[in-house]
């Protein structure tokens, strides 16, 4: 039998899965991203997808997304999304 | 014995005025869900002509304007739990039978409150002036009730003097006994207790069997019985407020997972289980949802809790999306003993939690976990899936 330490374990220790990450991300005039700073510097070499998400409205923090699968320079897939509410860049799976 | 009864109408009412001072002033129907159906539970003393529990349709066909509100029965109760805590602190014997009727033992505070006035007063102190408390005092549960029905809001009375004249004119309705009963009681024509009284005990008994003998004593004022003080148990109380509305069950189930991990951390360091407990959910729209579960044997983890809540949430579906839930403990207890499994998988599967177990207990934190579908269709897509303790 081990030791009660006497630390607490973490009731709400449930985690998400597939989080956002924040990324730096430089624009264009039309907003469409253009550099990605994953890990390095990358230009965009061209946005394979596009599609934009809106829930929860009618809460007090709603969910505007719009997603770019964008293929970077060096030939890497990418998915990434700009939250219309606060501006943000991230990086997420879909 | 000398007991104080204390009512508080349309109390449900008064928890909303609490929290929702608006509404003070305006015409309100409180309504219950059973079924498909919506029932009046509470509303306004100004709309005449409305009883609890008649369908929500009826009591709008005469009160067109009135505003509705969801039941919240949680709320109700924690504001009656704090009452109820409130009035400990004058008397050790406190009897919350319902939802604003309460009856206080009272026989020897005369050194604290040395007449009846300074104790229905340090009672009312207790009580938020909202409330509108009536209090009564009497001999016994019965008269108590009727001479603080007998009140005005706000209102209290000490019931001396003759009490077969107090009691001669009240209606039969009054008697604490069941609706069918009291429905006989109008078809021989009894109206009034005074009525009751007069007639000889035999009748009665033959008529209603052993609640005959109940009402005869009843409507001559003699009421042996004793108040139930709350159970001294500390009720386990968690709720969360759900990151989005949700319809699916694996969501629901794993918030409750969630707070059952939290007591469970709690209660098992002390070798207790569960056996009584309630779930509830609140709905976007504010609908109340509530079921009891019980245990024959403590439950001692999160899994066992969990089936249960799952087989009762098939049962009984929710009234709309859910925003927020919780549970409340309300009995605890220790197991009657264990018996480990007779296959190999299920014990070398025990022991792997256990092991599990003894590793969190020494590092402080859930060290191994499990991916666990929560809303695997969601367009959002941190929401599909969760890391869940494998331990819990």
């Amino acid at each position: 039998m081990v030791e009660d330490t006497g630390e607490t374990v973490r009731a709400g220790a449930y985690k998400p899965v597939n989080a956002p990450e924040i990324i730096q991300v430089n624009e264009d005039a039309a907003g469409l991203p253009v550099v990605v700073k994953n890990k390095r510097r990358q230009r965009v070499g061209y946005i394979d997808d596009c599609w934009r998400i809106d829930d929860e409205w009618w809460r007090t923090e709603p969910v505007s997304r719009l997603y770019y699968a964008v293929r970077l320079a060096s030939g890497q897939k990418l998915v990434i999304y700009k939250d219309l509410v606060t501006g943000g860049w991230y990086r997420q799976s879909y | 014995m000398k007991i104080l009864c204390l009512l508080l109408p349309h109390f449900l009412l008064k928890c909303e005025a609490l929290r929702r001072p608006d509404i003070t002033d305006r015409p309100v129907i409180i309504t219950r869900t059973s079924g498909s159906q919506k029932l009046v539970l509470d509303f306004s003393p100004e709309l005449g002509g409305l009883q609890p529990d008649i369908p929500l349709q009826q009591a709008l066909s005469r009160h067109g304007h009135a505003e509705l509100l969801s039941e919240d029965m949680p709320y109700y109760r924690s504001v009656f739990s704090g009452l109820l805590d409130a009035l400990e602190s004058i008397s050790p014997l406190v009897e919350g039978t319902e939802l604003g009727c309460v009856y206080i033992g009272v026989d020897g505070l005369q050194l604290i409150y040395p007449d009846d006035k300074r104790l229905i007063d340090a009672v009312f102190r207790t009580v938020p002036d909202v409330f509108a408390p009536q209090a009564g005092i009497a001999g016994n549960k019965f008269l108590a009730y009727l001479t603080a029905r007998r009140c005005p809001p706000g209102g209290r009375q000490v019931l001396t003097g003759d009490i077969a004249a107090f009691l001669r004119d009240l209606p039969c309705d009054m008697l604490p006994v069941s609706m069918k009963s009291r429905e006989k009681l109008r078809l021989f024509g009894l109206r009034t207790l005074g009525q009751l009284a007069a007639l000889p005990s035999g009748p009665l008994l033959s008529q209603f069997g052993p609640e005959g003998k109940r009402i005869h004593d009843l409507a001559r004022g003699y009421d042996d019985t004793p108040i139930y003080p709350r159970m001294m148990e500390k009720a386990i109380e968690e709720s969360t407020l759900l990151a989005s509305v949700t319809v699916s069950l694996e969501a629901l189930v794993v918030s409750w997972e969630k707070l059952l991990g939290g007591v469970f951390t709690r209660i098992n360091q002390a070798g207790l289980g569960i056996r009584s407990m309630n779930v509830w959910t609140r709905t976007w729209n504010a609908e109340q949802w509530e079921r009891t579960i019980k245990f024959k044997e403590p439950a001692m983890d999160v899994r066992s809790v969990i089936n249960r809540i799952k087989r009762v949430l098939e049962e009984y579906p929710q009234p709309g999306p859910v925003e927020q839930l919780g549970l409340v403990i309300s009995r605890l207890g220790f197991p009657g003993g264990r018996q480990n499994s007779l296959f190999r998988e299920v014990r070398s599967q025990d022991h792997l939690m256990e092991d599990i177990r003894q590793l969190e207990l020494r590092l402080g934190n859930p060290q191994v976990y499990r991916v666990k579908e929560v809303e695997p269709w969601s367009r959002i897509p941190e929401r599909r899936y969760v890391l869940a303790p494998t331990s819990r």
